[in-house]
């Protein structure tokens, strides 16, 4: 196991490096902020000026070590927008995504598993069916479309919801439906097909033949066994997932998160943000991922040596 | 977008087609007809302006203009000529970077099936890599930072489900490497170019095949929310994405603008995913299991 | 029902304000706020809500009538220095007393500029100032190197509005020193002497003003103005509609109708000081041909586009004048008009082979702007040129590539050297970015348009100056936008003709908000 947990660490070093430092280059060598966001009405001279103002002088490779310095020494550096450090600007941002994120994962929890475990129960009648054709229609509506149908209906045409920020209660609202839709779709598939393979098994075909309700059978012992690694396995799938739909969700409805942040970045060539930003979401990543092996493993001895 | 493996697609008995399937069929066949009969069929040119007819509703609502049954957008220009021509461009795009995906993971995965030791455990981290990044935000940062123009965009649809076909191409080499006939053919001195193309290639291309369905709805939705946010298709061209993000300023006072396309996109989407879920029914029965 | 009870709902939330507090949704807030580094649109709305200059000027009318602001009288002591008595009692929002220390500071760190944003401004509109001094403690000098006829034009820049000078210094490092991460430190956190303070400022998001009861003149209207950025147009409408917000920014005249249909709400607006223009690459090697670009001018009917994209309200210049610059306004002169005959003549002159002409505009930046550009290329096809438009949201006007693109003039003070002067001047930001050249004659126009203090030679070099622009085009004014601001019913405030373009004037007799 420690080796197991060792080989994973590295791995997930390695990455996290190959990542920083592919982000690096693509940034500095794509454009400078001075052209991107500044440009516009500078003498040459003023132009020379802000070049300094930045550090932008060296050559990529001094760019470089400066940088990687910076980060062995935890020193991230300003935002060139607002020059305040780059730790409080992700940080803040982070908070606000964070959010949406977990309401979204749980509410797809909330829906897909009940959702999940009734398709597997009345797999062979019409609720099944109507289940999973639903489940199959929410993998080919885009977030976007969701979104920007809800806010035609509940903000334009009914002045109901709220469509910018954080503010409320009722700010998350379509945020977090948006984003769900797709990850219900995955996770109530995900939860039949678990359930299947469960009930499909031999306790379980003797708890029935004891005579015990078909109730009892799916949540008691069916949930039960399919239930705690596969749903922890699952949701941390799913926060990968969420991580990917969040930025266009982010965007329409003008959440003050991450996904925007990096996107409007890398638009004006702020490298301190997009770079931290990009470590940041690396790492998260990477930690899920990392964390998904690691539950696979506990879950089943088999992963890690077939892995081994 | 990044799909997550999925074992649980409705099991339905091989062969038969039930009804929504066959809705879902004729509607992607309509659509594919449309997207390549568009130069022939729409009313208007999908670029020419009216400027003294912009933003009138679609056929039925007061101030419809003759002939423009969709509405016409922000430029006088007809939605539903830029509709079609948008489904064209996004259905092409969405070809291209289904091939290019094809082409990468399917030679990746043939070497790595082929080749064992260093190269494939490198492919496979590759693989690895690909499947935990969440590829939409690095599709974002990557034109965002590139430029919006077509090749990248080709090249960002490409790369974005490379993996999947890495792995069943591998899958299937490694399966077919241990079988005798192969083994034969080995040993008859048969070298491996040789031995892929003979005996490894016929038994890829209906998995292949399924898996290039599949594929090509979830690029439709990437190309779609890339020229979305403004980093796909630029304008004028219309994509249906990009049909959607420009219009949004416009939604309160001409939704027509907005709803044309979204339903094109869901109806594409839709079926297209249905297609595949159809073919891979009736391709293999083996693939359902992987 | 169901809307009723969420807006009960809601009113316990501080989204919905007392009469004398209320909420702006704006299109853009800054990321920054330090009136002397920026020159921005999005900044020039905040400023003169918190910072005073020496002089300032009645703002509800179009000629200027200057009044005393932190300054209560100023004169030329001699051609080239003025002397200003600063207004005693005057407290900064941290409770500093101003004097001239602070006055020298504020107007030394622009005119004598190291850190290098300021450096930026000060060059394009401030070059003539070399310092501020003190006489006494309510006294300064101010010296110009050559006779200046913009005297208080320039004293009352936004660049020039006084800051504290103990607190700026004391924000980082070493309280008696002015180090360039003092001025980023104060970027964040402005203090000034106007008549709200900012309470609360989240770059990008948010800015909170409190009424500051210690101003010297007369008190605020409102006791709280929260601004918050709300970029999406339809989202801004929505806010205000649902009640999240009771002033928006920025409404294109195609939305203005669903505002005004409802009977809750008005709109107020005005054709903006400032011009989207076209700009022209003089030096890019197939346009060195200034009849192709007369041609790309000529094709452009800036009327139609008025019509159809501003419906009529926004306005088209003859030449690059506003009626702001007062005695300079112009409005005879016809440097710029639509003829398309001529435009295909001129490039069957030139030889023009169909060679692709790439516009670049940026997605959102400016209201209407893709529109326009999208618009324009077809004018262009319909005069015999192939346009094709470039969405960027990188600046190309630096590169050698550009061939055209839009852009702004904004007016940012009220004289022409203010709007055409700080862009085209010679060796300007125009001509360093390669895309403008310009030679002795056009030097020689300049400085007497820029420095001659007879009103007459200055509007005849004008002329000069854009009689070149006519002949060897490198700009098109397009229109002054036509920029509306949407609003509740029950509040009382327009955009100001004294004002630069975007201010948000909230100081007293400028807004009323009924019931407060």
């Amino acid at each position: 196991m420690i080796a197991y947990l060792a080989r994973i660490s590295v791995k997930s070093v390695v990455t996290l490096f190959a990542i920083v430092t592919v982000t690096f280059i693509a940034t500095r060598l794509s454009g400078n902020p001075i052209d991107t966001f500044l440009g516009d009405g500078l003498t040459a001279e003023g132009r020379a000026e802000l070049i300094r103002y930045f550090q932008l002088d060296g050559t990529l490779w001094q760019q470089y070590v400066a940088f990687l310095r910076g980060v062995v020494s935890g020193e991230f550096g300003l935002s060139f927008v607002d020059r305040r450090p780059v730790t409080q600007v992700v940080g803040e941002r982070l908070w606000a995504s964070g959010q949406l994120l977990l309401a979204s994962v749980t509410l797809t929890i909330l829906v897909a598993i009940p959702l999940g475990i009734l398709a597997a129960i009345y797999r062979k009648s019409w609720i099944g069916s109507a289940v999973m054709t639903v489940a199959f229609a929410g993998y080919a509506v885009p977030s976007f479309i969701l979104a920007i149908l809800m806010v035609l209906v509940f903000s334009y045409w009914l002045n109901w919801l709220p469509v910018v920020g954080n503010g409320s209660f009722l700010h998350f609202i379509m945020p977090t439906i948006a984003m769900s839709g797709v990850l219900v779709a995955a996770l109530t598939r995900f939860t039949r097909n678990a359930m299947l393979d469960v009930l499909g098994q031999d306790f379980i075909r003797t708890a029935r033949a004891k005579g015990l309700s078909e109730a009892r059978v799916v949540l008691r012992h069916g949930l039960g066994n399919a239930g705690v690694t596969v749903i922890s396995v699952i949701g941390l799938q799913v926060a990968g997932l969420a991580a990917a739909g969040s930025v266009v969700v982010e965007s329409i409805f003008s959440w003050p998160g991450i996904g925007q942040l990096l996107v409007n970045a890398a638009l004006i060539r702020d490298y301190p943000v997009l770079q931290f930003g990009v470590i940041t979401v690396a790492v998260a990543v990477v930690a899920i991922n990392a964390l998904t092996d690691v539950a696979y493993a506990l879950a089943d001895p088999r992963i890690r040596l077939a892995r081994s | 977008m990044t799909a997550i493996a999925d074992p649980a697609r409705p099991r339905r008995k091989i062969g038969k087609t039930d009804p929504i399937q066959k809705l879902a069929i004729l509607i992607g066949v309509s659509l594919f007809a449309a997207a390549i009969l568009a130069p022939v069929i729409v009313p208007f040119d999908p670029l020419g302006q009216s400027l003294l007819s912009r933003l009138r509703p679609p056929l039925g609502f007061e101030r419809y203009s003759a002939g423009h049954f969709a509405g016409t957008d922000e430029l006088g220009r007809d939605v539903l000529s830029r509709s079609l021509y948008g489904l064209r461009l996004t259905l092409g795009l969405a070809f291209a970077g289904a091939l290019i995906g094809l082409l990468i993971g399917g030679t990746l995965g043939l070497v790595a099936g082929l080749r064992r030791g260093w190269v494939e455990d490198t492919i496979m981290a590759l693989v690895d890599m690909q499947i935990a990044i969440p590829f939409t935000l690095v599709a974002l940062l990557i034109l965002s930072l590139m430029g919006s123009d077509l090749t990248v965009l080709v090249l960002v649809l490409g790369i974005a489900g490379w993996e999947q076909y890495a792995r069943i191409v591998r899958a299937e080499v490694r399966r077919l490497t241990t079988l005798p006939f192969i083994e034969a053919a080995w040993t008859a001195g048969a070298g491996p170019i040789y031995t892929a193309w003979r005996h490894v290639l016929p038994n890829l291309v209906s998995p292949l095949v399924v898996q290039f369905t599949l594929a090509l709805s979830n690029i439709v939705i990437l190309e779609s929310t890339l020229s979305f946010l403004g980093l796909g298709v630029q304008p004028p061209q219309p994509s249906l994405g990009s049909m959607v993000g420009l219009g949004r300023d416009y939604m309160p006072t001409a939704p027509w603008i907005v709803l044309v396309p979204a339903a094109l996109i869901v109806a594409l989407t839709f079926s297209v995913q249905i297609f595949g879920d159809w073919l891979r029914d009736r391709a293999d029965v083996r693939l359902r299991d992987r | 029902m169901f809307r009723l009870m969420l807006t009960t709902a809601l009113a316990a939330l501080p989204l919905y304000a007392s009469a004398q507090e209320i909420t702006v949704g704006a299109a853009n807030v800054s990321s920054y706020l330090d009136p002397g580094r920026d020159h921005s649109n999005v900044g020039s709305q905040f400023y003169y809500n918190s910072f005073d200059t020496l002089i300032d000027r009645d703002h509800s009318k179009l000629d200027p009538e200057w009044t005393p602001a932190l300054a209560t009288s100023w004169e030329l002591i001699e051609p080239t220095v003025m002397e200003l008595k600063l207004r005693e009692g005057v407290t900064f929002h941290n409770g500093e007393e101003m004097t001239a220390d602070d006055v020298v500071f504020s107007l030394n760190r622009m005119m004598q500029a190291t850190f290098p944003p300021y450096v930026v401004r000060a060059k394009d509109r401030l070059a003539n100032f070399p310092k501020a001094e003190k006489v006494d403690d309510y006294t300064v000098r101010i010296h110009a190197a050559r006779e200046e006829p913009l005297w208080e034009t320039l004293i009352s820049l936004q660049q020039v509005m006084i800051i504290p000078e103990d607190y700026t210094k004391a924000l980082t490092g070493d309280p008696d020193v002015a180090e360039d991460s003092d001025y980023e430190a104060f970027a964040l956190a402005p203090v000034g002497t106007g008549p709200y303070r900012v309470a609360e400022f989240q770059p990008g998001e948010k800015l909170v003003w409190e009424r500051f009861d210690d101003f010297w003149g007369e008190q605020a209207p409102l006791r709280r103005v929260n601004v918050v950025q709300i970029s999406e147009t339809a989202s801004r409408m929505t806010a205000l509609r649902t009640g999240e917000a009771d002033i928006i920014t920025n409404i294109a005249p195609d939305q203005l109708s669903l505002i005004e249909r409802d009977p809750e709400l008005k709109t107020a607006g005005s054709a903006t000081a400032l011009f989207h223009v076209m700009i022209m690459n003089q030096n890019h090697p197939k346009l060195e041909d200034p009849r192709i670009r007369q041609a790309m001018s000529l094709a452009i009917d800036r009327d139609a586009l008025n019509e159809a994209l501003w419906l009529g309200k926004a306005v088209v210049p003859s030449t690059h004048t506003m009626a702001e610059m007062g005695a300079l306004h112009q409005p005879d002169l016809v440097t710029f008009e639509y003829d398309p005959e001529r435009a295909r003549a001129l490039l069957d002159e030139a030889g023009y082979d169909g060679f692709e002409i790439t516009f670049d505009t940026a997605s959102s930046y400016y209201t209407n702007g893709l529109l326009a550009a999208q618009a324009i290329t077809q004018m262009w096809a319909d005069g015999g040129l192939n346009g094709k438009v470039v969405v960027s949201d990188t600046w190309t006007g630096g590169s050698p590539d550009l061939m055209a693109r839009n852009w702004s003039n904004p007016m940012y003070f009220a004289d022409p050297f203010g709007s055409f002067g700080v862009m085209w001047a010679p060796e300007g930001p125009s001509q360093s970015e390669g895309r403008f050249n310009t030679d002795e004659a056009y030097a020689d126009s300049w400085e007497r348009f820029r420095y001659s203090t007879d009103v007459e030679t200055r509007k005849a070099a004008y002329r000069e100056l854009m009689e070149r622009v006519k002949e060897d085009p490198a700009v098109l004014p397009l229109y002054r936008p036509f920029e509306s601001w949407g609003m509740k019913k029950s509040i009382d405030w327009a955009p100001m003709p004294g004002h630069i373009p975007y201010v948000l004037d909230f100081r007293a007799g400028n807004i009323t908000v009924a019931g407060s």
